[in-house]
């Protein structure tokens, strides 16, 4: 029943055949304020955030490390968010925003990974110890690759799409369980310190805080995108398959 | 010094090849559409 | 129909398609025979890859009990939804007035019992093989909670995948991240056994808590899984 009303409003959609995208005004705004803030965080990271006294250059990493890291994290939650609405509400764009969070978290994942691993040599002298940070990091990529090849296996189906979000529910709900086990395995092996919030000079507070906001304006504007062209990819193939079914 | 700057390269280097290749995926996309959008149409005006 | 004849209900559905899938096992024998070779053979090669000796015995042997275990459980757990499907009686199962989550809870149940009973079989043969003391009773509860916490997980994403051509290759890559923290503990909970370490967590405790939060998860989400 379901699957008949989505073509039917799809093939409603496509009366207009060379539609504007949605909302292109807010689109435009956001793409100009992320250009705007992603210059002058990195202004800010390179010329005006005092250099650490003890690690050197290599803290500036920092300043990308901790955005990037906080919107991979963010991402699995739209994923999980967009796949629970899914369910409930049966409304195939929730599905769409999912696995466009899903791509842009997978890419903004391996930022944090690689930044954390340059950072890591930088500062520990080692590419990668299993603390509970770095492990659960890695596990949350490992989470986003098999969404995605779930996804690209089970093909543009509700099947897909409710797979999908069982997926991403029970993720969102073993991350933070495996944060903790990976705390409880390593009691005996004490790892480093990533150091101690609250002793941060306030410029510094101020440069991450600016990072944060425009890294979060960037991703708002890559996931808008993203999720434009997952939404033309469903109704391209739709139209197509329509195309085979009049042959 | 060098490492910074090689790895600071690397890292953007990186997120603009994926960017580039989104807007190029979109662009296929788009064009796919359009392609599409006019067989159907030609298809329906035949069958009318 | 009031709340006891229902789960009265349940409880047939659940015990029919249990006796059903134990009835087909036991006729067709493969996936029991292929599992318990499949572990024994884990075991052969973890004993070239480490060269167990004495002293590094109790650090190795948990770990290799429980990877032989996990993975014999996948080649298994893949087979539940996937022979099914083949035969084409997934389709009439579904059609079935039957609540989803009595076919899910059936199926949990069976490969249950069937991981259950090769790993019984394999426990004493790991023990010869790699001269350990059978340890106490106490090893039962954490092989069969480990265990639990593996096919509920399992169980669940065999469901997703049977539909895949690639199923062999997309169950572990979808079960191996989620079930981390299962074999964290159960590993933790055998090692605690060989080697008594202070300051160690309640690893039974939480192995019981991880089992509780994924089976209430997958029978709150099997609905949409299980689905035509």
């Amino acid at each position: 029943m379901a699957v008949i009303n989505k073509t039917g409003s799809a093939h409603h959609e496509l009366a207009a055949p060379t539609r504007r995208p949605p909302l292109p005004l807010v689109s435009l705004l956001l793409n100009a304020l992320a250009c705007v803030g992603m210059m002058l965080s990195i202004w800010a990271i390179f010329l005006y955030a005092p250099t650490d006294a003890i690690e050197g250059l290599s803290q500036r990493i920092f300043y990308f490390h901790v955005p990037v890291a906080w919107l991979a994290m963010l991402s699995f939650v739209i994923v999980a968010l967009g796949g629970a609405v899914y369910l409930w509400r049966e409304d195939e764009r929730w599905d769409w925003l999912a696995l466009a969070a899903a791509e842009a978290g997978a890419v903004f994942t391996t930022l944090t990974l690689v930044t954390g691993s340059l950072w890591g040599r930088a500062t520990w002298g080692t590419w990668w110890t299993w603390d509970a940070r770095l492990t659960t990091s890695l596990i949350l990529w490992f989470l986003y690759i098999a969404y995605l090849m779930l996804r690209s296996y089970l093909g543009k189906t509700p099947t897909s799409a409710r797979a999908g979000a069982v997926l991403a529910i029970l993720g969102v709900i073993d991350v933070p369980i495996i944060y903790e086990s990976v705390n409880w395995w390593r009691t005996l092996h004490p790892a480093a310190e990533i150091g101690t919030p609250g002793a941060l000079p306030p410029s510094v507070v101020l440069v991450l805080m600016l990072a944060l906001v425009s890294f979060t304006l960037f991703y708002g504007a890559l996931l808008i995108q993203l999720y434009q062209m997952v939404r033309l990819q469903y109704l391209a193939w739709r139209l197509r398959t329509r195309l085979q079914v009049v042959d | 010094m060098i490492y910074m700057v090689v790895a600071y390269t690397l890292v953007w280097a990186g997120l603009f090849a994926y960017l580039a290749f989104v807007s190029l995926r979109i662009r296929a996309v788009r064009t796919e559409l359009a392609a599409v959008e006019e067989l159907l149409h030609e298809r329906e005006a035949g069958q009318e | 129909m009031n709340t006891l004849s229902a789960l009265r209900l349940f409880y047939d559905q659940v015990l029919a398609i249990l006796g059903k899938d134990i009835r087909y096992e036991l006729r067709s024998k493969q996936t029991w025979l292929g599992m318990g070779l499949f572990a024994l053979l884990v075991f052969v090669i973890f004993n070239f890859a480490f060269d167990l000796r004495v002293e590094n015995r109790a650090a190795v042997a948990p770990g290799a009990l429980w990877v032989a275990f996990v993975f014999a459980s996948l080649l298994g757990l893949g087979r539940t939804f996937a022979a099914e499907r083949e035969g084409g009686s997934l389709d009439r199962l579904l059609l079935c007035p039957v609540d989803r989550r009595a076919i899910y809870l059936a199926k949990l149940l069976g490969n249950l019992l069937f991981i259950a009973v090769v790993e019984l079989v394999a426990l004493p043969v790991f023990a010869a093989l790699f001269s350990i003391s059978l340890f106490s009773g106490e090893l039962l509860p954490i092989v069969l909670l480990g265990t639990l916490g593996v096919a509920i997980i399992g169980t669940l994403f065999s469901a997703m995948t049977a539909v895949t051509r690639a199923r062999e290759l997309l169950l572990p890559l979808l079960v191996f991240p989620l079930i981390v923290p299962v074999v964290i503990a159960a590993v933790r909970a055998t090692g605690a056994l060989m080697l008594v370490a202070p300051n160690e967590p309640p690893w039974l405790g939480l192995l019981v808590a991880f089992d509780v939060i994924f089976l209430s998860l997958a029978l709150l989400t099997c609905s949409y899984v299980l689905e035509e």
